[in-house]
C-alpha cells in the first residue's frame, strides 16, 4: 500500500486546516436539519392535521418537483412522511453541497495552487492526497447522519425511519463525494472541477423532479431519486442506499486510476496553445475580468437555461392537475385568485435567482483570489484605480447574474409554450424573471461591503446566501418570525408572475444594494492590499 | 524621485518597517538589499500605494503614493517578486493587457524582447515555468517607456543567459535615463548595474549611499610584502585577521584607519603593496551577520566604521 504512504499525517493536516471550515459545515446543516424536524410535530400535533397536510401537499406536482414524491403520503400519513416531505431533498442537496466542498477544497484546489507539489514530494503515496479527503469527508457525512438520527428521535419521530432517512443524506452526500472525486482528476483548475460536480448536483435535482412529477423511469436516474427510494418512514427499503454506497466507492476508485493518467496540476485535457496578442477586447479591466468569467458565465447560463426548461416543462402537469382535483380549488383560492400555475412559475423563478446569487458571489469572491495570489496588485501597479478594478468584477456579477435569470425565464417560457402552446408566456416569463434581481444586486452588494473591509471577510457571504436560502426555503417549515423573514431581500421580491411587480421594494433594494457597493468601495480604499 | 523617511509599517503585532530610509534619485539604479523578511517588498508595495505606512513619510514623484497611486502608476512599471499570471491567458496577451492597462507599449521593443528572452507567447500562464512567468512579467515592465522600475527581485527562476540579458536592459534603461529600483540576492548582479545602494535589515535602512563611497567605507584587504617587524602592525587599532607568513602581511583595514596603517607600512618599509575595496557581498555579509548586533541602529553613509559596532 505504498500509493497510500502518509495517509494518517495528511488526514491530520486537513483536520487542522479546517478546523473552522469543517465545524461550520457540520454545525451549520445539522442545526438547519435538526430544528427543521423538530418544528414539524408542533404543527402537525394530531392525526387530522397529519391528514389535512397529505391531502394538500402529497399529490400535487408543483411541491413534488421541490419536495419528492412522498411516499407515505397517501395512504395512512404519519408525521414521519411529512419529514421525509419537508426536510430530506434540501438536506440531501446540503450533504452534497459539503461533499463538493470540501472534497474540491482538498484535491484539485491544492494544486492550483502548487502547495500539492510540496505535499507529493515528500514521502507521501500517489493516492494519498486523494483518499485523505476521501476519509476525512466520508467521516464528516457519517458524522453529520448520526447527529441528523440522533436529532430525528430526539424529537420523537420513529426510530428505523429516523435511521433511514438520516442514512439517505449521508448516501446522497458520499455520492457526491465519489463525483467531486472524479472531476476533481477531469477538470483542469479546481473553479472547473467545482462548476462540472455542481452541474452534476444541477442535473440530478432535475431528473428526480421530472422523474417524481411524471412518475417514470428519470427518477432512477439521480442519486437523490436513489436516496428517496429508500423510503423513510413508509416501508424502509435499504437497497437503494447500497446503490448509492456502490455509486460513492466507483467514483473514488475511478478518481484514483485517473489519478495515474494525467499529469499533476494538469486535467485530462491537455491545455491548448492561445493566441499570441491580446485581441482588442483584452485591453481594459472589465476585458480581462469578462475574460476571467467567460468560462464559468457560459457553464452557469447553459445550467440555468436547462433548469427554466425543466421547471417548464412540469407547468403543464401542474395545470391538468388543477382542472381535475377540487383540493386546489381551495389553494387558488388560498393564493388570492392567482394561477397555481404562476404561483409554480414564481417559486421556481425564486428558487433559480437563489441560485444565480450562488454565481454572483461567486463572481464577486473571485476578487479575493485575485488579491491573494498576488494578481490584483499587478493590475493596480499599472494605472488602474481599485474601485475601477472592483467595478469591473462587480458588473460581470451583475450583468451575469441578469443574463442568467433572462435565460432561465426564457427557458421556462419556451418549454412551457411547446407543451402548453401558449407563445405569449415566452414574453411573460423573461419579463417575471427579472423581479428578483435586485435582491441579487443587494447580495451583491453585501459581498462587495464585506470583501472592501477585509479580503478574507467575502467568504461571509455565502453563509449570508445560505440564510437567506434557508429564509426563502424552509420559513413556514421553521416557523421563523416575520421580522427574521424580513431581512432577506428576496422576502421583499414580487411574486411575479402570480401577482404584478412591486415597485418601491424593487427600487429600494437596488438602492439599498447600491450604497453596500459604494460603501465596499470605500473600504476597500482605505486597506492594504495583498 | 522617491523617499522614504522613518516609514514604519505592522502587520498586527508584526514590526515590518520600524523607521526605514530611503533616497531614490532621478537617473540612478538603485539596488535594495536586504535579508529575507528585511522589508524590501513591503517597501516597494507602500511605493505602489498597495499598503498604507503607518508612520514616517512616503513621496513618489513628490506625491503621496497611497493618495495618487492611479496617476503615478502610469509613470511607472513594476515586476513582482513572486508572478502569479491568470492561469488561463496566454502570456502574449497577458504582456498586451498589461501595456494597455499602463497606456503605453512599444511593439518593436515588445517583439525584441519575446525574442531575446525566447519566450512563447502563445503558451497559456499555467503551463508556464516559474521562470517563464517572470520573463513576462519583465518583458511587460522593459516593453514600457516607465520614467521608474520598480523591481523586486527580478531575476528569480532566470537562467544565466536571461539574467544577462536583463542587465543589458537595464543598463538600456540607466543611459536612456530612466530610474530603476532593483531589489535582489544576486549580489553580483547589484555590483554590475547598481551605482546606489541601500541594505536594510529588520526594516531599517542599516547603510545607504554610492556604492564605490561605501566600498571605501567599509574594510578594505591588503596585502604587502615589509621589511621590518610587523607586531606593530598586529596593535594598531581598525586592523583586523592579522597573518603573516615571512615578510609577507595580510589584513582588513577599516576605511577610516587606513591612513594611519599606511603610514606604519612605510615606516616598516613596505616594497610591495595591493590593496583590494570590499566586494559587494563583504560589504553585504558585513551586515547581514551581525547575530551580536544587539540593536542594530541605522547607519548613516558617512560613519561606516566596519566594526560591525552601533554607532552611539
Amino acid at each position: 500500500m505504498t500509493q497510500l504512504t502518509g495517509l494518517g499525517r495528511l488526514v491530520r493536516l486537513i483536520l487542522r486546516r479546517d478546523r473552522i471550515r469543517l465545524w461550520s459545515w457540520l454545525l451549520g446543516l445539522g442545526v438547519v436539519i435538526v430544528a427543521s424536524a423538530a418544528s414539524l410535530p408542533p404543527v402537525y400535533p394530531d392525526q387530522a392535521s397529519i391528514d389535512a397536510y397529505a391531502a394538500t401537499v402529497g399529490d400535487n406536482p408543483a411541491l413534488m418537483a421541490f419536495a419528492g414524491p412522498g411516499y407515505g403520503l397517501r395512504d395512512d400519513p404519519t408525521i414521519g412522511a411529512i419529514l421525509v416531505n419537508e426536510v430530506q431533498l434540501w438536506g440531501a442537496i446540503g450533504f452534497a453541497l459539503m461533499s463538493i466542498f470540501l472534497v474540491n477544497h482538498h484535491t484539485r484546489a491544492e494544486e492550483d495552487v502548487e502547495r500539492a507539489d510540496l505535499i507529493r514530494s515528500t514521502v507521501v503515496g500517489r493516492h494519498a492526497p486523494t483518499a485523505a479527503a476521501v476519509v476525512v469527508v466520508g467521516a464528516a457525512n457519517l458524522a453529520l447522519g448520526l447527529v441528523c438520527a440522533a436529532g430525528f428521535v430526539a424529537t420523537g419521530y420513529e426510530t428505523t425511519g429516523s435511521i433511514v432517512l438520516a442514512a439517505s443524506l449521508v448516501a446522497v452526500g458520499l455520492v457526491f463525494l465519489g463525483v467531486t472525486a472524479v472531476t476533481a482528476q477531469a477538470a483542469s483548475s479546481g473553479r472547473a472541477a467545482l462548476g462540472m460536480a455542481a452541474s452534476v448536483l444541477a442535473a440530478a435535482f432535475a431528473l428526480r423532479a421530472l422523474g417524481d412529477v411524471s412518475g417514470n423511469w428519470m427518477r432512477w436516474a439521480s442519486p437523490i431519486g436513489w436516496a428517496q427510494a429508500s423510503r423513510a418512514f413508509a416501508g424502509e427499503r435499504w437497497l437503494p442506499l447500497v446503490l448509492c454506497v456502490v455509486a460513492a466507492a466507483v467514483g473514488v476508485v475511478s478518481a484514483f486510476w485517473l489519478s495515474t493518467r494525467r499529469d499533476l496540476g494538469s486535467g485530462l485535457v491537455p491545455t491548448k496553445p492561445g493566441p499570441g496578442r491580446a485581441s482588442p477586447r483584452l485591453t481594459d479591466p472589465l476585458g480581462l475580468a469578462v475574460r476571467l468569467h467567460r468560462g464559468s458565465l457560459i457553464g452557469w447560463a447553459i445550467g440555468l437555461f436547462v433548469a427554466g426548461a425543466l421547471y417548464g416543462s412540469i407547468g403543464d402537469d401542474v395545470e391538468q392537475m388543477l382542472e381535475d382535483n377540487p383540493v386546489y380549488q381551495d389553494i387558488l383560492v388560498q393564493t388570492g385568485g392567482a394561477d397555481l400555475t404562476d404561483s409554480f412559475f414564481a417559486s421556481s423563478l425564486l428558487m433559480l435567482s437563489l441560485v444565480v446569487s450562488g454565481f454572483a458571489i461567486a463572481t464577486v469572491s473571485r476578487l479575493r483570489s485575485e488579491e491573494s495570489a498576488g494578481r490584483a496588485e499587478v493590475v493596480l501597479a499599472s494605472g488602474v484605480s481599485r474601485s475601477r478594478w472592483a467595478a469591473s468584477h462587480l458588473l460581470v456579477a451583475f450583468a451575469g447574474a441578469a443574463a442568467g435569470m433572462v435565460l432561465s425565464g426564457f427557458g421556462l417560457g419556451l418549454s412551457y409554450a411547446a407543451v402548453s402552446g401558449d407563445s405569449r408566456q415566452i414574453g411573460r416569463l423573461v419579463f417575471a424573471s427579472l423581479a428578483p434581481l435586485p435582491a441579487v444586486a443587494a447580495l451583491i452588494g453585501v459581498a462587495m461591503l464585506l470583501y472592501g473591509r477585509a479580503s478574507a471577510a467575502v467568504v461571509a457571504s455565502w453563509a449570508v446566501l445560505a440564510v437567506v436560502s434557508v429564509i426563502a426555503l424552509l420559513a413556514e417549515v421553521l416557523r421563523l418570525p416575520s421580522w427574521l423573514r424580513q431581512i432577506s431581500p428576496f422576502a421583499h421580491v414580487s411574486q411575479v408572475p402570480a401577482e404584478a411587480i412591486s415597485w418601491p421594494p424593487a427600487i429600494g433594494m437596488v438602492a439599498v444594494a447600491g450604497a453596500l457597493v459604494a460603501a465596499g468601495m470605500a473600504a476597500l480604499d482605505h486597506r492594504d492590499m495583498g | 524621485m522617491a523617499s522614504c523617511r522613518g516609514l514604519e509599517k505592522s502587520f498586527g503585532p508584526t514590526r515590518a518597517l520600524d523607521g526605514l530610509d530611503l533616497e531614490l534619485e532621478r537617473g540612478q539604479v538603485h539596488g535594495f538589499l536586504g535579508p529575507n523578511g528585511a522589508g524590501k517588498s513591503v517597501t516597494m508595495r507602500i511605493l505602489l500605494g498597495l499598503l498604507r505606512h503607518d508612520g514616517g513619510e512616503v513621496e513618489l514623484f513628490g506625491r503621496d503614493p497611497w493618495r495618487s497611486a492611479v496617476d503615478l502608476h502610469r509613470r511607472l512599471a513594476y515586476v513582482p517578486g513572486d508572478t502569479n499570471l491568470w492561469p488561463n491567458l496566454t502570456g502574449g496577451e497577458i504582456i498586451d493587457l498589461m501595456g494597455d492597462l499602463r497606456g503605453h507599449i512599444d511593439p518593436a521593443r515588445r517583439e525584441e524582447l519575446i525574442e531575446r528572452f525566447e519566450l512563447d507567447p502563445t503558451k497559456k500562464a499555467r503551463s508556464y515555468s516559474k521562470g517563464n512567468r517572470q520573463k513576462v512579467a519583465l518583458v511587460a515592465a522593459l516593453a514600457s517607456d516607465a520614467e521608474l522600475l520598480i523591481l523586486d527581485e527580478p531575476t528569480s527562476g532566470l537562467d544565466p543567459l536571461k539574467e544577462a540579458i536583463f542587465q543589458d536592459y537595464v543598463v538600456d534603461a540607466r543611459d536612456e535615463g530612466r530610474t530603476v529600483l532593483l531589489s535582489s540576492h544576486v549580489l553580483a548582479e547589484v555590483d554590475k548595474l547598481c551605482d546606489h545602494i541601500t541594505i536594510i535589515r529588520q526594516g531599517r535602512t542599516v547603510q545607504s549611499g554610492r556604492l564605490d563611497d561605501l566600498r571605501h567605507l567599509t574594510r578594505s584587504t591588503i596585502t604587502a610584502e615589509v621589511s621590518g617587524p610587523v607586531d606593530d602592525l598586529a596593535g594598531q587599532p581598525g586592523v583586523h585577521d592579522l597573518e603573516s607568513d615571512g615578510d609577507r602581511v595580510h589584513f582588513g583595514v577599516d576605511g577610516r584607519h587606513l591612513p594611519a596603517v599606511l603610514i606604519t607600512l612605510a615606516d616598516l618599509g613596505v616594497t610591495s603593496l595591493v590593496s583590494h575595496p570590499p566586494t559587494l557581498e563583504e560589504l553585504f555579509l558585513h551586515h547581514y551577520d551581525e547575530e551580536q548586533a544587539r540593536d542594530g541602529l541605522p547607519v548613516e553613509a558617512g560613519d561606516g566604521d566596519g566594526d560591525g559596532e552601533p554607532v552611539p
